[in-house]
């Protein structure tokens, strides 16, 4: 739907009168994207797979996100688990039934935390949760602060997350009411909101309009068309692993033992402040260049939002410690490539061949204007607040817990190879993290769909 | 308190005294300024550029109570002068600087210091960067620039040339004034400018 600029004013005004209600202005913002008609396709295994078309974006293959995300975050309420598996599956089950598993219908992906494997399930869990054959730990580790974290981050505690994906507000309400209402099965503790994309036509994207009629600080400054608060496009194809790269057995990484949990996948999921004054105030476009991307990129277009970062773009452990060395800097994306690239080609086991340099993560992070949620049943301890402000929520797929830990530390400096870029905390040396604040963090294990119902308590 | 007040004071003020576009702008340097910035043009002997307008609740009188830096350069004649209201309790600052460069037309470079462990990074980088577009005002086109250092670091600025010399003003991206509020109040303030020549 197009708006004429009093209406966008209009039902900005309002919606600011309302946390929640701001999301409401991205149906009117932002038309849905074409998608390809939708043809019923039987679901696949894996509940974190959710294909997207692409399109090009300054002449690089991106992926066009859904407009809508939202995570759902709750404890167990019910004790008979039986019952519990029984009834949240029927629900999961009218929900297949009745949307496509598409941006244009509905995603679902239902993920547990350690609290529902360690206190509800844990014979079982002791026997079949998946091992990191690398780490020789379980795939499932407890949330963790990185070293760029404050102390203040919360690590969470909850049995299960449910990410909602889609580009209808309306489907994701559906789907929230359905498993978190009717059942009577959880207690909610959080809801968290966001959108992403909606600029790859031209014009100004959806995260740069939602931030202006929010009025948060550094909303002007985006760039028109930016994919994300911060101006940079984040879901370029090369940049994000294939379809199954992220499960668990896909590359190796992962002893299944009893196989219950194939096609499964680890899920990090953590809420993110974003400055957005300080860094279109004290980055120039060069530095946020470097700051994103590696030192040295000097062929980037001014004012290039889509920055290609393909396999052959991909800098190794060895190439960032050297640039660390001749600039005393490093960027965010070449110091995790170290860790979340591949460093030789890999045969996955149905025969499909990752060449060097393929990502592993699959990101589903989004931009919100959460602070840090939309709903918080602990508003004390989550410092919840009404008042508008940019952020991430952060979601990425991996195959473990350990996978997902060694490209968060790589981030920080910390290489695959034990080497330790020596920068503080929260310098401007190192990537973004000077203008990011990390308030939230948990992992959660998202079993294949066949399990995703209380995994483990019918064995 | 006083920090309070000034704050709520300028908050109110910004309701009631959004720059009015249609007023015409004084073609003099305020009575209660000129004399300061007649000092100045003579002492660079070169023009100087006096606002006519300042942001509430400052006022543009060197040597008066918001006067913060009043330097001028005994190399090349190049001055900054900055006019700042530093609120605590987190009410905010409201702070405006005024460069000029006689007889220089290229953007200054600056030396930046990044502390990385326990490195020091030391490089030099243009003092006014990422430009982005031109704002005409009184016959002069000014270049915005986002990004700046030193004493304007997070400030938005404004740069133009007279007479083979370069000028700016900036202000400060703080509370209690948006960007966009700094956006306006710059655009107010470059309509404002009068040139003060000097004298003898």
């Amino acid at each position: 739907m197009r708006v004429t600029r009093r209406r966008f004013l209009g039902s900005a005004a309002a919606a600011a009168l309302s946390g929640a209600g701001i999301y409401e202005l991205v149906d009117q913002l932002a038309s849905s994207p074409a998608r390809p008609a939708a043809v019923r396709r039987p679901l696949p295994r894996e509940q974190h797979v959710f294909d997207l078309r692409t399109v090009s974006s300054e002449g690089i293959e991106v992926l066009v996100p859904p407009l809508h995300s939202e995570v759902v975050t709750a404890t167990i309420r019910e004790d008979d688990l039986h019952a519990a598996q029984h009834d949240l599956e029927q629900a999961l089950q009218r929900l297949d039934a009745e949307y496509d598993a598409t941006p244009a219908g509905l995603g679902v992906t239902v993920a547990w935390g350690l609290p529902y494997f360690s206190e509800r399930v844990a014979a079982q869990a002791r026997k079949h949760l998946p091992v990191d054959a690398r780490a020789r730990k379980s795939v499932l580790l407890p949330s963790r602060r990185f070293p760029s974290d404050p102390s203040s981050t919360v690590l969470e505690q909850n049995d299960v997350a449910v990410l909602l994906r889609s580009d209808r507000r309306e489907h994701i309400d559906d789907a929230r009411k359905a498993i978190f209402d009717d059942p009577g099965l959880f207690d909610v503790t959080s809801i968290r909101r966001g959108f992403a994309g909606g600029g790859f036509e031209g014009g100004k994207s959806l995260p740069q309009k939602l931030a202006v009629a929010a009025g948060v600080p550094g909303a002007d400054l985006i760039p028109d068309g930016a994919e994300l608060f911060l101006g940079f496009t984040s879901t370029q194809k090369a940049g994000l692993g294939p379809r199954l790269i992220a499960n668990h057995e896909t590359l190796g990484f992962v002893d299944l033992r009893g196989g219950y949990f194939r096609g499964g996948t680890h899920m990090h999921l953590s809420h993110i402040n974003e400055d957005l004054e300080a860094w279109y105030l004290n980055f120039d476009f060069d530095e946020r260049v470097l700051t994103a991307f590696q030192p040295g990129l000097t062929n980037v277009r001014q004012g290039a939002q889509t920055v290609p970062q393909g396999p052959h773009q991909v800098a190794s452990a060895a190439e960032t410690a050297r640039k660390f060395k001749q600039t005393g800097r490093f960027g965010h994306s070449a110091s995790i490539q170290a860790t979340s690239r591949l460093q030789q080609a890999v045969t996955g086991p149905d025969g499909t061949v990752y060449p060097k340099g393929t990502a592993i993560p699959q990101r589903a992070d989004f931009n919100t204007l959460d602070n840090p949620f939309a709903f918080s049943s602990n508003h004390a301890v989550d410092k919840l607040s009404s008042d508008p402000s940019a952020g991430v929520h952060f979601v990425v797929f991996n195959p473990s817990g350990d996978d997902f830990e060694r490209n968060r530390l790589a981030m920080d400096g910390v290489l695959p190879d034990g080497t330790k870029l020596e920068v503080g905390a929260r310098s401007r040396a190192q990537g973004f993290n000077s203008v990011l604040t990390t308030t939230h963090r948990q992992n959660f294990l998202v079993p294949p769909r066949a399990h995703r119902s209380f995994p483990l308590a019918e064995l | 308190m006083r920090a309070a007040l000034v704050g709520l004071l300028a908050g109110l003020a910004l309701v009631v005294a959004v720059p009015a576009s249609s007023a015409a702008a004084p073609t003099t340097c305020p009575k209660a300024w000129a004399a300061g910035w007649q000092a100045l043009a003579n002492k660079i002997k070169a023009p100087v550029y006096c606002p006519t307008w300042m942001p509430n609740p400052l006022d543009a009188k060197i040597g008066g109570d918001y006067q913060d830096i009043y330097s001028v350069s005994k190399k090349d004649r190049s001055y900054l002068v900055s006019f700042l209201e530093h609120g605590d309790e987190g009410s905010g600052d409201v702070h405006v600087n005024f460069r000029g460069y006689p007889g220089r037309a290229a953007i200054p470079k600056c030396k930046t210091v990044i502390l990385s462990g326990k490195k020091t990074i030391r490089g030099v980088t243009p003092c006014f960067a990422d430009a982005a577009g031109t704002k005409s005002a009184r016959g002069i086109t000014a270049t915005v620039y986002r990004v700046n250092q030193d004493a304007d670091q997070w400030h938005i600025l404004l740069a133009w040339h007279h007479g083979g010399s370069l000028y700016t003003v900036s202000e400060h991206v703080i509370t209690p004034y948006t960007y966009a509020q700094v956006v306006k109040n710059l655009d107010r303030l470059l309509a404002g400018l009068v040139v003060v020549r000097p004298e003898g």
